[in-house]
């Protein structure tokens, strides 16, 4: 069982829900079990219970957050370190959320197998304004968006989190050659810089050799 | 930035003004239509994106520094 947490409020929020829903919907068919928690149900109330009462193998964490925090619908605190980062003992954690791979992902590593994937700096992306409607069509979101699923991809196939850690960023820096060599449009170097920078601060702390 | 204390402070603020004019020159060639979320600090047109880093805003900040460690993992890629 997996538990995802997608919260809506902005339109940062709004693009990595709507592309989780690729991953909520492979990992239905391959049965495993998806807790959704969307929108307003991305709350640390919710979370926390069901953490609680369903003991799941993983989370996918979808939303802001800082050093030592991830956060949920209207940026309401879901994990902090030194509160309650307890909560993600023994599981495996990819957590979409920036910078939160510097703090709180080193003192999850440290919980008894539980490895935290996640980005110890910003996590930046481009979108087109004419697609901020239908974000699963914007062609400028595609590159980051296919590279951060990349990781619960992984998981979900059985890799270990390591290797899916490094899956993702390699089509990280794919999708930057990619766009480097494609002069497709005005924005593809500052869009494979970003790429790149996400690469650079993807994290995978901890048991590394777990898998779901 | 490593490379900025070593300078005195007349070619601190030089450097940090080339380099802001760097990025906002970058910058001014994106498609208007483009919008860059930069994590907490929110989702910038591009043009809003040129005023945060005028401003030295958190935002124009981690632009700039964006681009100045992309250029510099090129210069070590260059002296491996």
């Amino acid at each position: 069982m997996i538990i995802v947490t997608r919260p809506e409020h902005d339109l940062t929020t709004k693009y990595i829900s709507l592309w989780a829903e690729e991953i909520i919907n492979l990992a239905r068919k391959k049965g495993i079990k998806v807790v959704d928690l969307k929108r307003d149900k991305a709350n640390k109330l919710e979370l926390s219970g069901r953490i609680k009462k369903l003991s799941p193998r993983a989370l996918f964490i979808n939303g802001h957050g800082n050093e030592s925090c991830v956060t949920g619908h209207d940026n309401e605190v879901l994990i902090q370190d030194g509160d309650n980062q307890d909560l993600l003992k023994g599981k495996i954690i990819y957590a979409v959320s920036c910078k939160s791979g510097d703090v709180l992902g080193r003192s999850a590593s440290e919980l008894k197998g539980t490895v935290y994937i996640g980005y110890k700096d910003d996590f930046v992306f481009v979108t087109d304004q004419e697609h901020n409607f239908r974000p699963l069509l914007d062609p400028k979101a595609r590159p980051f968006m296919d590279a951060s699923n990349q990781v619960m991809i992984s998981l979900l196939k059985g890799n270990k989190a390591k290797e899916a850690s490094r899956k993702s960023i390699k089509k990280f820096h794919d999708n930057c050659q990619s766009l480097l060599t494609s002069n497709a449009d005005v924005d593809s170097l500052t869009a494979a810089q970003f790429l790149w920078w996400n690469a650079r601060n993807q994290v995978c702390l901890g048991n590394v050799d777990e898998t779901i | 930035m490593k490379n900025k204390e070593l300078k005195t402070n007349n070619e601190t603020i030089n450097i940090a003004e080339e380099e802001k004019k760097l990025v906002i020159s970058r910058l001014s060639i994106l498609s208007p239509s483009t919008v860059i979320s930069i994590g907490s600090e929110g989702n910038f047109t591009v043009s809003e994106l040129i005023d945060s880093v005028e401003r030295g805003d958190r935002a124009g900040e981690k632009i700039v520094e964006i681009q100045l460690e992309w250029l510099r993992s090129f210069k070590e890629m260059a002296t491996v």
